[in-house]
């Protein structure tokens, strides 16, 4: 379970999470909407740990981020994928895949290997194993950058905005691994500009609005004319997104 | 200016202190005369081997000081990337200093300064030291900037992914920063080669303290030294040859046509 509890976070002045409460269970998919500044990656980079809390607590399994010795272990159990992919562009994409569970979970490298070369052919890209990060499109790095994230096992994915540097048809390949990921059981925090398939593929739905979680209901609900749509911040923006 | 150009016809040219003393040098051919331009280099097939020695003393020096200074360049590179204050002071300071001080400077301080301390150190390592300190400074520029300009996303990927410091810096930020500091890093290489031959001021007789010997045992300093430009200039030439395959290497994803 990661559970973020009132957390605050700023930038000198400026206020970007103001008492932030969230627990995501596992087996859900909850997606993060908000317009932009509202604080959705600054979220997600809270709950890796690439950012200091100013206050609350956020734990991953019990494994509170903020406590060095803590944060290896929370870090093991949650993997994260990048709007900009930021795969390491001297290593093939197997090798982007493998380091970690090599340096990190000492696993044998043979089995590393095996293992790698399944998630790339499971995401369609079992032939480009030794591509380099620049010799493959947008789509196929983000599809790299999702198998990179899996190799550590982890319980749960943390998504921000991965499909929004790619033109409609690579989103669309991207979109479908993330489809089959949630039917399959994984445990996703998403952050997106995707309405339709977040509504799609998640069981809850939060709309964050600058730096507070206005909303916090079942996807269903979120959709509602009681429920997310009553509040006119959330009924703006979808209607501003959907005529986008 | 040509004679008489110019000049009213008739009148006496006037005096120009300037024109006629540096007419008479440039235009009178001193010393061409054929006999001593004469280039005769087999009269060093005697001396190829003890040259030969001198070559590779200088192959060795530059090979052990390369070494040196991209691994103090390394350390200095951290060092100025770090968050600690005074360890990247020092390492400023240390960088500053050995840019601004004449080499030859820094070695006579090593080798005729140091004995005086009662430090006492051999020519080869003086010579060896000193370069690689003095390269261990430009050599720390060329990776610092390499390190500078990796792309924060991927130390981030690097970071949640739980590679240690250590593992993060060998298999991810320094094989990337070589990737573009590899040029400069050769740049410091075949200056490193060219500063070597004033180690021949500390008695370490590498390829230009063994040419200054054979030129004065056969009097024949012009042989001597064309074959020390040419060697020099050949040393110097595959370097930068080997610093294009590696670089190429280094960089063989966006080299590599896509299949
Ligand atoms: N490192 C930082 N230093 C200063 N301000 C920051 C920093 N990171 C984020 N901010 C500010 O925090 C606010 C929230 O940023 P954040 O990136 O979390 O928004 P977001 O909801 O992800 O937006 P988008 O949809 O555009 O990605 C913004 O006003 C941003 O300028
Ligand atoms: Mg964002």
């Amino acid at each position: 379970m990661i559970k973020v509890e009132n957390v605050k976070k700023a930038f000198g002045p400026v206020t970007v999470l103001d008492g932030v409460n969230l627990v995501v269970n596992p087996g859900e998919v909850v997606s993060i909407l908000g317009s932009s500044g509202s604080g959705k990656s600054t979220l997600i980079r809270c709950i890796n740990g690439l950012e200091k809390l100013n206050a609350g607590r956020i734990t991953v399994d019990d494994f509170d981020v903020s406590k060095p010795k803590d944060l290896a272990e929370a870090r093991k159990r949650s993997g994260t994928v990048f709007q900009l992919f930021n795969l390491y562009p001297h290593m093939t994409a197997l090798q982007n895949i493998t380091l970690a569970p090599v340096e990190v979970l000492k696993r044998p490298r043979a089995e590393a290997e095996a293992e790698g070369r399944a998630l790339l052919a499971s995401v369609g890209l079992g032939d480009r194993a030794d591509a380099y990060s620049s010799q493959l499109s947008g789509g196929q790095r983000q599809r790299v950058g999702i198998c990179r994230a899996l190799a550590m096992k982890p319980r749960y994915l943390l998504l921000d905005e991965v499909t929004s540097a790619l033109d409609p048809e690579m989103t669309a390949e991207v979109l479908d691994i993330l489809a089959k990921l949630a039917a399959g059981g994984t445990t996703m925090v998403f952050v997106t500009h995707e309405i339709e398939f977040a509504r799609q593929i998640s069981s809850r739905i939060v709309f964050l609005e600058k730096g507070k979680l206005l909303v916090d209901l079942p996807t269903a609900e979120f959709f509602a004319e009681t429920g997310g749509l009553a509040q006119p911040r959330v009924a703006q923006f979808l209607s501003k997104m959907r005529k986008d | 200016m040509l004679p008489g150009a110019g000049r009213p016809g008739g009148s006496p040219p006037p005096f120009d202190p300037l024109d006629s003393p540096v007419r008479s040098v440039t235009v009178k051919p001193v010393s061409l005369n054929g006999a001593r331009v004469r280039l005769d280099l087999t009269i060093l097939i005697p001396h190829l081997g003890f040259l030969a020695e001198g070559a590779l003393l200088t192959a060795e020096v530059c090979a052990l000081a390369l070494v040196g200074s991209v691994l103090l360049g390394m350390l200095v590179a951290i060092a100025r990337t770090s968050s600690n204050k005074w360890i990247g002071r020092l390492a400023f300071a240390y960088v500053d200093l050995f840019r601004n001080v004449p080499f030859i400077v820094q070695l006579f301080f090593f080798y005729y300064g140091l004995p005086e301390i009662g430090i006492y150190i051999d020519a080869f390592t003086t010579g060896v030291v000193a370069l690689s300190i003095s390269g261990g400074a430009y050599a720390s520029d060329a990776i610092r900037a390499g390190i500078l300009a990796i792309d924060n996303g991927i130390l981030e990927a690097a970071e949640v992914s739980g590679l240690s410091k250590r593992v993060t810096f060998t298999r991810i930020v320094l094989p990337i920063a070589l990737r573009t500091s590899v040029r400069p890093l050769g740049s410091v290489l075949i200056n490193m080669i060219l500063t070597s031959s004033i180690l021949s001021t500390i008695t370490l007789n590498e390829l230009t303290g063994q040419a200054k010997i054979v030129a004065s045992d056969t009097f024949r300093p012009f042989e001597v030294y064309v074959v020390l430009l040419v060697v020099y200039a050949a040393l110097t030439y595959l370097v930068s040859i080997g610093i294009s395959l590696l670089h190429r290497r280094l960089n063989r994803d966006l080299v590599e046509q896509v299949s």
